[in-house]
């Protein structure tokens, strides 16, 4: 559905995007994650159409987004950042003049534009001036306009930036419901949201991608289970000694609490999982096992830990470009 | 331009939906409603040479140099500011469509306001008892007169409203603009009086023009000259909106 070739685009002093390629496939919900300025929305803008790149290939649906903006444009619904619409217009007025710009046949317009109010819960609020709609409400019509169109991708920015977690959770539900039928690329620097509601994550930072996996397959490869925490009753140097042995264990961090228990943080080597290990020690040494627990990595452990990565590459690289200057 | 039809139609909305809009329309009707009066009485004093329409008309300046700018100040500004021209741009729709029809709902506003200066034509008529003091062709060659020398000063404002996102910004620049093109030119032609210089000005200036036009002459060459100044400046104006692709 998209396929992006070394795409990148200069501002004025800035490289916003870097040599970045990816691809989407017809009716993946793909996560696009970044801090804000990573590149997100330049990518977006430049598959809608609205700004082209510097040097690169773009395609959606088999067109090619510059040569072919128009055809492309019929093919996408976009909400762009902020989602910005005519706040002077009302609910129905509004859809209706977009319906008609992306080319609703005149037939189909008003039974399409029933459908989609009723899709996003605006059917209540239909003849309500948008200005005087709530920011989660906003958010909807700008939805139900990138639905106008029956388009074969839904681009959106940041869909759910500025809402109330009860307006989240119904924007993400919708978004979800909306997968079934829809490609879709969605950015946000929230991580949850992609990790709930996407296929795929690709995460972008300083225009570069870092990474493009499933959320779990990323977990798994990139912070191989996360930590294992213990609680032990026994004394503390001894459980230490005892528990760093354990096969697979790389570090371990020992605190006797009050009552006893030696509350250990194990750091497992890559793809280890020692737990097994962990308690037949334990076990052995006939100490009491309070909890024997894994902490799951959440993609936010990740992206820290990718772009402090790829932060410190950069440091590093600066540093030494100094250190030939001198 | 298959989306002038729904595009002209939203903005003939925004125009009427906003307080701004009633404004224009009341300040030009005060200010030609005013005119009107002071040109009436100033009639009844003796006989004289001139018609109450062709001072009328003589006076399209005053008016333009207000009402132009804030008819098109909001036009493109706006849609920058609020970010509105990102879903505009990315629906199926070509920058010369948004700025053609943006342009086209300015001049009908523009013709909708003189339009109801006809009414004074109906008042003379009324108490002048249909004498020949009311030549209606020279009124309705002013009217067009008026309303060639508009839309190109119309097509100036879009311009600069494409220039900017500060619709403060946009109406001083048109207001300077329209200046520019009608009272300095006039001024101009005056200072280069009886020169080489001033046939030139003459040619160019919308007070001569008008004043042709309020005769009941219709050349050809001032229109022209307004309707390629108006292609000139949509066609700058839309290399504007795309300048975010190249620059």
């Amino acid at each position: 559905m998209i396929k992006v070739e070394n795409l990148t685009k200069r501002y004025a002093g800035l490289t916003a995007l870097n040599n970045v390629s990816f691809e989407v496939n017809r009716g993946e919900i793909v996560g696009f994650l970044g801090p804000n300025g990573a590149g997100k929305s330049t990518t977006m803008r430049i598959l809608t159409g609205f700004i082209p790149a510097s040097s690169g290939r773009a395609e959606v649906a088999g067109l090619d987004v510059f040569e072919d903006s128009l055809e492309v444009r019929r093919h996408i619904g976009y909400m762009a950042e902020n989602n910005p619409l005519y706040v002077d217009m009302r609910v129905n007025e509004y859809l209706k003049f977009r319906a008609k710009l992306k080319g609703v046949p005149r037939a189909d317009r008003k039974d399409r534009i029933q459908e989609v109010l009723q899709m996003c819960g605006l059917t209540d609020v239909r003849n309500r001036v948008i200005g005087h709609l709530s920011k989660g409400y906003r958010q909807r019509v700008g939805l139900a306009d990138a639905l106008l169109a029956e388009p074969d991708l839904l681009v959106l920015d940041e869909p759910t930036i500025g809402l109330d977690p009860v307006q989240i959770r119904q924007v993400r539900e919708l978004i979800k419901d909306l997968g079934k039928r829809h490609t879709i690329l969605l950015s946000s620097h929230i991580l949850p949201e992609v990790e709930m509601t996407c296929n795929r994550v690709i995460i972008i930072h300083r225009g570069r991608i870092l990474a493009s996996d499933t959320p779990d397959n990323l977990m798994k490869t990139l912070h191989a289970g996360g930590l294992v925490n213990v609680e032990v009753r026994g004394p503390g140097s001894e459980v230490q000694a005892k528990l760093r042995a354990v096969e697979g264990v790389n570090s371990i961090a020992v605190k006797v609490g009050d009552d006893g228990y030696a509350r250990v943080t194990v750091q497992p080597k890559a793809g280890a999982d020692p737990r097994e290990g962990i308690y037949k020690a334990v076990a052995g040494s006939g100490w009491t096992l309070r909890e024997l627990s894994r902490t799951r990595t959440t993609l936010e452990d990740i992206f820290v830990q990718i772009t402090r990565d790829e932060d410190e590459a950069e440091e590093e690289r600066r540093e030494q470009r100094r250190s030939l200057l001198r | 331009m298959r989306n002038v039809p729904a595009l002209l139609r939203r903005e003939l909305n925004a125009c009427f939906a906003s307080v701004l809009g009633y404004v224009v329309l009341m300040f030009f009707l005060l200010v030609m409603g005013v005119t009107f009066g002071v040109i009436v009485n100033f009639l009844n004093r003796g006989p004289t040479q001139l018609t109450a329409m062709k001072i009328m008309f003589s006076m399209f300046w005053l008016p333009s140099l207000v009402v132009v700018p804030m008819i098109t100040m909001r036009l493109l500004a706006e849609e920058k500011r609020a970010g509105t021209l990102e879903m505009l741009m990315t629906a199926p729709v070509t920058d010369f469509e948004v700025v053609f029809a943006k342009w086209l709902g300015a001049v009908v506003l523009y013709t909708l306001m003189w339009a109801l200066t006809m009414l004074y034509v109906l008042i003379l008529r009324h108490f002048s008892g249909g004498t020949a003091a009311l030549d209606l062709g020279p009124i309705a060659t002013g009217y067009i007169g008026v309303l060639i020398i508009g839309q190109f000063l119309i097509s100036i404002g879009v311009l600069a409203s494409s220039m900017t996102k500060n619709q403060v910004a946009a109406a001083l620049m048109s207001f300077a603009l329209v200046f520019l093109v009608i009272i300095v030119l006039n001024w101009l032609g005056f200072l280069f009086q009886g020169g080489p210089l001033s046939k030139i000005i003459r040619s160019v200036s919308a007070f001569e023009h008008m004043d042709d036009f309020s005769r009941g002459i219709l050349d050809l060459r001032p229109i022209v000259l307004y309707l390629s100044g108006t292609v000139w400046a949509l066609f700058v104006a839309t290399r504007v909106v795309g300048s975010r692709k190249w620059r």
